[in-house]
């Protein structure tokens, strides 16, 4: 058996040499673009999806399906998820034990923020999502932190969003600190990699595979992907964040899991939220 | 037919990253073609499409074997996990594998162990190649 | 797994050879297995991304090519089965997962979806 261990270690070397030879424009911190990548990213959808503005890939598959935007649109009339937004305004005032509330930890009382999230800080040396703020709001204050996925966290993330709707997403990635771009590469990296027993990207469902059928769903464009975050999924039949989107997905490819908040899901959120500069923030949304 | 020589006499012959490489490219498209137990010829020897795990569970169905195997599938489902790369149902194969050996079933607990340090060898190749592929799927 | 337990069970490649022959012997209960893996969400799943003309199969996604013609397309069985076992051997970007490469089906249930869909 020592033979083939040695065999298998020959392969992952043959492999690993690869990656220098694999290095081309924009896939390494040399070369990474992301305005290059955003730009390149319309176009394929433009050529994709021809009939489709711009503007209209926040509201997902919607702007892209005709029928199921029929539906949609009729569900749209009485929210799913407008009992949420209300439970979410009401939590965020809610002062704690401290007195001190959610409005102390935010720029502008935490109103009309959400579009500039997630955000790199330097500080810390990583990338920063407006539910991790909020939990770290509460710790700071002496209060627990709220669990990840769903629920006064979902919550409270809609209501913020819902007092953000129309601003446009302005992710920055910062020049000054290399760091930043890596954490972009390492987002964008996760997206378009195979992973799973089921051998499964994001891109694989979310961009070459947008509007076609997985036996009667149809996945959504990887543009605007972010925009409508938290939502009502009535597959799940309550609100969820974006990250429990995230861990049923990378679940879904036969992964082990990541967890809720990961780093690498931190850096995915940071790229895919880049690509959607230039939409418009419209969460809470409602989709299938 | 000695499946064990076989094997080992495959394994012994791949000398250069490109003849590995080009042994594996056969050795898929045997076992793609035919399933498990088929000889094939490469460079003139004689092999069998059998997977390095399966001929690790076709050993005796003792308690120490089956233990044995089980090692080395959780120690290489450590090397994945490690890259970020595990899958969803190997600790469960894995949990089972015990399973079997605690009532008894060698060979269903080595069958099981087989399975999942296999899963373990693919997640890892799965990562070296999309580190080295990925970029193939982005829209220029 | 059941199946694959006994070929692992078998001492040799005379024994596999047997089970072959005994398998080709009952190609009806063949041809259910391979309808069960193609519809079943948790074996194969062919039916999630490719449309089939049987009337059990329901709301098909075409995420791939449709199954027919298979006889046409693939005169050789044998590549048509190479094809399930790794698709992403020809393309490495397609969405088909490898279900034989990744041990998501075992070999004999990867013989029965190459027979039930040889029918159409």
């Amino acid at each position: 058996m020592k033979i083939i261990r040695k065999l298998a270690l020959g392969f992952a070397v043959a492999a690993a040499t690869h990656i220098t030879y694999a290095a081309d424009t924009g896939f390494d911190m040399q070369t990474v673009d992301p305005e290059a990548d955003r730009i390149a990213l319309q176009n394929y959808y433009k050529s994709r999806f021809p009939d489709t503005e711009l503007a209209d890939y926040v509201n997902g598959i919607y702007s892209v399906d005709a029928d199921s935007r029929e539906q949609w649109v009729e569900l749209e009339e009485f929210p799913p998820y407008e009992f949420d937004v209300e439970k979410g305004e009401e939590l965020f005032n809610i002062a704690f034990a401290n007195g001190k509330g959610y409005a102390d930890c935010f720029e502008n009382g935490g109103i009309g923020i959400r579009h500039k999230y997630p955000y790199w800080n330097k500080e810390e040396g990583t990338v920063k999502t407006l539910e991790q703020e909020i939990n770290e709001c509460r710790v700071k204050n002496g209060e627990e932190a709220l669990k990840w996925s769903k629920g006064p966290i979902a919550q409270i993330s809609a209501y913020m969003a819902w007092t953000s709707r129309d601003k446009v997403f302005d992710i920055q990635i910062p020049e000054d600190d290399p760091r930043a771009k890596a954490a972009y590469l390492e987002g964008k990296k996760f997206f378009y990699s195979k992973r799973g027993q089921l051998n499964l990207s994001c891109a694989n469902c979310h961009l070459q595979g947008s509007n076609i059928r997985i036996r009667a769903d149809l996945p959504g464009p990887q543009l605007g992907h972010v925009t409508h975050f938290p939502v009502f999924r009535s597959k799940w039949g309550e609100l969820g964040t974006l990250h429990r989107r995230y861990s049923g997905c990378h679940r879904d490819s036969r992964s082990d899991p990541l967890k809720p908040q990961a780093e690498e899901f931190r850096n995915l959120e940071y790229f895919q939220s880049y690509m959607s500069n230039g939409l418009v923030a419209n969460g809470p949304g409602a989709r299938k | 037919m000695n499946k064990g020589l076989i094997i080992a006499a495959v394994l012994a012959l791949a000398p250069t990253f490109a003849a590995a490489e080009s042994f594996q490219n056969a050795f898929e498209m045997n076992r793609a073609m035919y399933g498990k137990g088929h000889v094939f010829t490469w460079q003139g020897k004689q092999y069998t499409t059998q997977h390095e795990e399966e001929a690790e569970a076709a050993v005796k169905a003792t308690k120490a074997n089956a233990e044995a195997l089980l090692d080395k599938a959780k120690a290489k489902n450590a090397e994945v996990a490690e890259l970020g790369y595990e899958w969803k149902l190997t600790r469960g194969l894995l949990k089972e594998a015990q399973t079997a050996i605690d009532e008894g079933d060698y060979q269903k607990a080595l069958n099981l162990a087989a399975q999942a340090k296999y899963h373990a060898r693919m997640g890892i190749q799965q990562y070296h190649y999309a580190q080295a592929n990925w970029h193939l799927a982005v829209p220029q | 797994m059941r199946k694959l337990s006994t070929s692992l069970c078998a001492a040799g490649l005379l024994a596999m050879v047997t089970a072959g022959s005994a398998i080709a012997d009952n190609h009806d209960d063949q041809i259910a297995l391979g309808k069960a893996v193609y519809l079943d969400k948790s074996r194969g799943n062919c039916i999630s991304c490719h449309t089939i003309a049987d009337p059990d199969a329901n709301l098909a996604g075409n995420q791939g090519p449709p199954t027919l013609s298979m006889k046409t397309r693939f005169p050789d069985k044998r590549k048509l089965r190479a094809q399930i076992w790794d698709a992403s051997k020809n393309n490495p970007l397609t969405i088909m997962p490898p279900v034989g490469k990744h041990w998501i089906l075992s070999e004999e249930e990867i013989d029965a979806v190459v027979e039930y869909i040889y029918q159409f």
